[in-house]
């Protein structure tokens, strides 16, 4: 008898036996799920945890393909994953002062936050902006305030996030330009930009122009940062705001990747070898509550991530296939009741990051389902990854839930379902064709819906929220931002716009124009001369909207 | 048939997080309602004209971003420029507990924070709407308590004699199989109930738990409408429509887990007495 079918016969006595006592006693539900609605067994066994047995194949070693177990050989043995809390607020200024406040409490790398009519290529004077100048964000309009942003902070020392998408080219334009001025050549800096404009379709909302142009923009900036700027990674496809939106975290994996898969294949048609730019592609991952389903997600995001670049692909350079991801805990799972609770919801899903081997990691703030995070708040966070990562040992040997029989019963399983809608989108015509059919947005929709449902019913529990209430007024020291920001900053603007060289901002701007006139042009090169001259977000933004349309959704 | 309520749920500003919005939108056409999403990035003045345009009830604004405070004022201002105050506006997203009077303060009728049950926002929007729909009429007395026993001449005497109560009248209810006698006590009665056969939901009571308090009667003004309106409200119902009890009254049982254990009896009486 081989040892699977033992397994398999002594646990089916042994489910018998308990059926005796469940009848007396009932379990708490009759089927108990996953977020993603796989269901969970009553116990694993090693019958459930096949990938153990074709080791090699599916799980390997740390720093070996497939990457299960992570994509380095030593992983937080070596160093720590990198603690970068986002931020960004109000104006350069003030977010340059909690930039060096949290890099003084210990934190290893910057996140900025911009504000949306940045992130969506209008200057803080624009009618459209009115209202939201630094709200969820720093706002920056022209050089000068990346300037500020950046002031006292070496960018050699330093490596910054940029959650900015649709004008990633430009923001990212002005960091070279800082880094410049600092004396910092471009080769020497590092970060990331998400420059992912497929997920803002489906659920960020940060979109300007149509998907076409778009994808022209992302692969002019992998062309441009293979030679001039290597260390960048130049896009973080993201899952995270997907996740946000009401996915499960099957969907999460699967739309994600479908994403990444679109990138590559148009980087590869705009004429570029997959190993020039496979390396730089970096992920972006949320960490819910349910902390089994989120480390397999991770595990199971690394092997089919690492076998369609293989095999589907055929990069050939190892980096290419390394899936490296940031994780940023969920901020929809936090609640406004009760709001300390939000601090033992982080350190959970802080831990499942690390259990599934993230690279770097943001842990959101307690008050953040109420605003911003006050300084306090963003401290409190900040030490929750150090705790984990100092006092509690996790991260002394390499994926320790690997080889538990449910987490890799749990891997297997997400992998086959994302690979089930990879297998869809692929026959909706790719992630760019399902995006514009509105095919994900609607799966998402209707797993936030009957999430609702759930919660309303108390099927799902929220404590503090739909149970074990208290009577509260809900009512903590809140971050304000000061409501006379938007005039400073509007004033601000009109102030470069009079003292900068105008004929010079006219020529940039009108070569910019020609070069987006001509798709085989790299738009990268105009942007850095514009940007250089003080061309401020808004102009370049426009600029490319008289050339390439708006995407005005569905 | 009551009037549909349109409502248009809208996204003033640059905000894109759009998942309350859409929920909100999904739950209130599950409620019956016509819905009208304006999608993303909305001036306050395109808000006012689609509100207008498409002759909606209500306004509903989701805003994220911490810009409502500038934005969710200026769409009402804008329905008013435009003749338009009597659609009222709520709104609803990440919006600070100090933030909400300012806003009410500027003309909006109602903030929904995080953690609200979309069904509240549905019943607030139809009472806004029609403020006389939902109006509660509260049963207008206690018409009477049973009390289930084994034997009716058995449990007279104490009633009769000791606490000197008067016997207004014993008669069989044949739908319930018991027989019942009456007894007036200030405004209201005492029902004591005793079992004829041993289908009678009364026997079965006194097996499970002996005799003693077995429902409380509530006296209602209508109860066709009455049942109507607790079963919109989720109560269970043990009886979906009235059937005749005792004195030709029309009665009806709400399930006791409705209230707190406690078996209740609807009962509108055929004649006032």
């Amino acid at each position: 008898m081989s040892d699977q079918s033992k397994y398999q016969q002594q646990k089916q006595q042994w489910e018998t036996d308990v059926d005796k006592t469940t009848q007396r006693f009932p379990e708490r539900k009759e089927n108990f799920v996953t977020s993603s609605e796989i269901p969970v067994e009553r116990i694993y066994t090693p019958e459930d945890a096949s990938s153990v047995s074709s080791y090699e194949e599916n799980l390997g070693f740390p720093g070996q393909y497939p990457y299960t177990r992570g994509i380095q050989p030593t992983m937080y043995r070596s160093r720590y994953w990198t603690m970068r809390q986002y931020a960004g607020f109000g104006s350069a200024e003030e977010t340059n002062k909690r930039f060096r406040y949290l890099l003084e409490q210990g934190q290893t790398g910057l996140s900025v936050a911009f504000d949306l009519p940045t992130q969506i290529g209008y200057d803080s004077d624009d009618p459209m902006a009115e209202g939201e100048v630094g709200k969820v964000g720093v706002a920056i309009d022209s050089l000068k305030d990346m300037e500020k942003l950046f002031d006292q902070i070496p960018l050699d020392k330093v490596s910054t996030s940029m959650t900015i998408n649709a004008p990633a080219s430009i923001l990212l334009c002005m960091y070279i330009a800082v880094g410049e001025k600092q004396g910092v050549p471009m080769e020497k800096l590092t970060g990331t930009i998400q420059n992912d404009i497929l997920k803002e379709y489906i659920a960020r909302g940060t979109y300007i122009f149509p998907p076409k142009p778009s994808m022209r923009l992302i692969t002019n900036i992998f062309g441009y940062c293979q030679t001039n700027v290597p260390k960048f990674n130049t896009i973080s496809i993201s899952g995270y705001h997907i996740r946000e939106a009401g996915s499960t975290a099957v969907q999460e994996v699967a739309f994600t990747i479908a994403n990444g898969m679109a990138y590559v294949d148009a980087a590869i048609e705009s004429g570029l070898e997959v190993d020039q730019f496979a390396p730089r592609l970096a992920f972006f991952f949320n960490a819910h509550n349910q902390f089994f389903e989120e480390v397999a997600k991770y595990r199971a995001a690394r092997r089919i991530w690492a076998k369609i670049m293989k095999e589907h692909y055929k990069a050939e350079n190892p980096k290419s296939w390394k899936l490296r991801f940031h994780t940023q805990t969920g901020g929809s799972t936090l609640t406004a009741q009760q709001p300390d609770n939000n601090i033992v919801r982080v350190t959970l899903q802080a831990l499942a990051a690390v259990m599934g081997g993230t690279q770097s990691l943001h842990t959101n703030s307690r008050d953040e389902a109420l605003a911003l995070p006050t300084e306090d708040s963003a401290r409190i966070a900040l030490r929750t990854q150090q705790i984990l990562a100092n006092e509690s040992g996790v991260a002394d040997t390499i994926d320790p839930l690997g080889g538990s029989y449910y987490v890799e019963s749990l891997t297997d399983k997400i992998e086959a379902e994302v690979n089930d809608y990879l297998e869809r989108i692929k026959k909706l015509g790719g992630a760019v064709q399902a995006v514009e059919d509105g095919y994900m947005q609607r799966e998402i929709h209707q797993s936030a819906y009957e999430a609702q449902k759930r919660i309303e019913s108390k099927e799902d529990i929220i404590v503090g929220m739909n149970d074990f209430r208290i009577d509260e007024e809900i009512n903590p020291d809140l971050l304000r931002v000061d409501e006379a920001l938007e005039a400073r900053q509007i004033e601000q603007t009109k102030n470069i716009r009079e003292s900068r060289d105008q004929q010079l901002i006219e020529d940039c701007l009108q070569n910019l124009k020609q070069a987006a006139q001509n798709a085989n042009e790299n738009l990268m090169p105009y942007i850095l001369e514009a940007v250089k001259a003080y061309a401020t977000v808004g102009e370049i933004a426009n600029v490319l909207r008289e050339e390439f349309g708006e995407y005005t959704g569905m | 048939m009551k009037k549909q309520i349109r409502a248009l749920i809208a996204k003033p500003g640059l905000d894109g997080h759009d998942r309350g919005a859409l929920i909100i939108a999904q739950a209130l056409r599950d409620h019956g309602m016509e819905v009208i999403y304006t999608g993303l990035r909305q001036s306050p003045i395109q808000i006012a004209q689609a509100a207008i345009q498409e002759d909606v009830d209500v306004v509903g604004l989701s805003s994220l971003s911490g810009a409502h405070k500038s934005l969710f004022p200026k769409v009402v201002q804008a329905l008013k420029d435009k003749g338009a105050e009597d659609i009222p506006v709520i709104g609803g997203g990440v919006i600070p507990a100090e933030d909400i009077a300012y806003l009410e303060e500027q003309g909006v009728a109602k903030i929904f924070t995080s953690g609200t049950p979309t069904e509240a926002i549905a019943n607030y929007i139809e009472k806004l709407v029609d403020p006389d729909a939902g109006l509660i009429t509260p049963p207008e007395k206690i018409a009477h308590i049973g009390i289930a026993v084994k034997q009716l001449e058995a449990a007279l005497p104490f009633y009769q004699d000791v606490l000197g109560l008067k016997l207004e009248n014993v008669e069989e209810v044949a739908s319930e199989q018991v027989r019942v006698a009456f007894l007036k006590i200030g405004e209201t009665r005492l029902e004591l109930l005793e079992p004829l056969s041993e289908e009678s939901p009364i026997q079965k009571h006194i097996e499970k738990r002996g005799e003693g308090i077995h429902h409380i009667a509530l006296e209602v003004d209508d109860i066709h409408e009455r049942l109507e309106q607790y079963r919109e409200s989720g109560v269970a119902l043990i009886h979906e429509t009235p059937k005749t009890g005792a004195h030709n009254s029309q009665i009806a049982f709400l399930h006791p887990k409705a209230g707190n254990g406690v078996l209740y009896e609807l009962c509108q009486h055929s004649e006032k007495e």
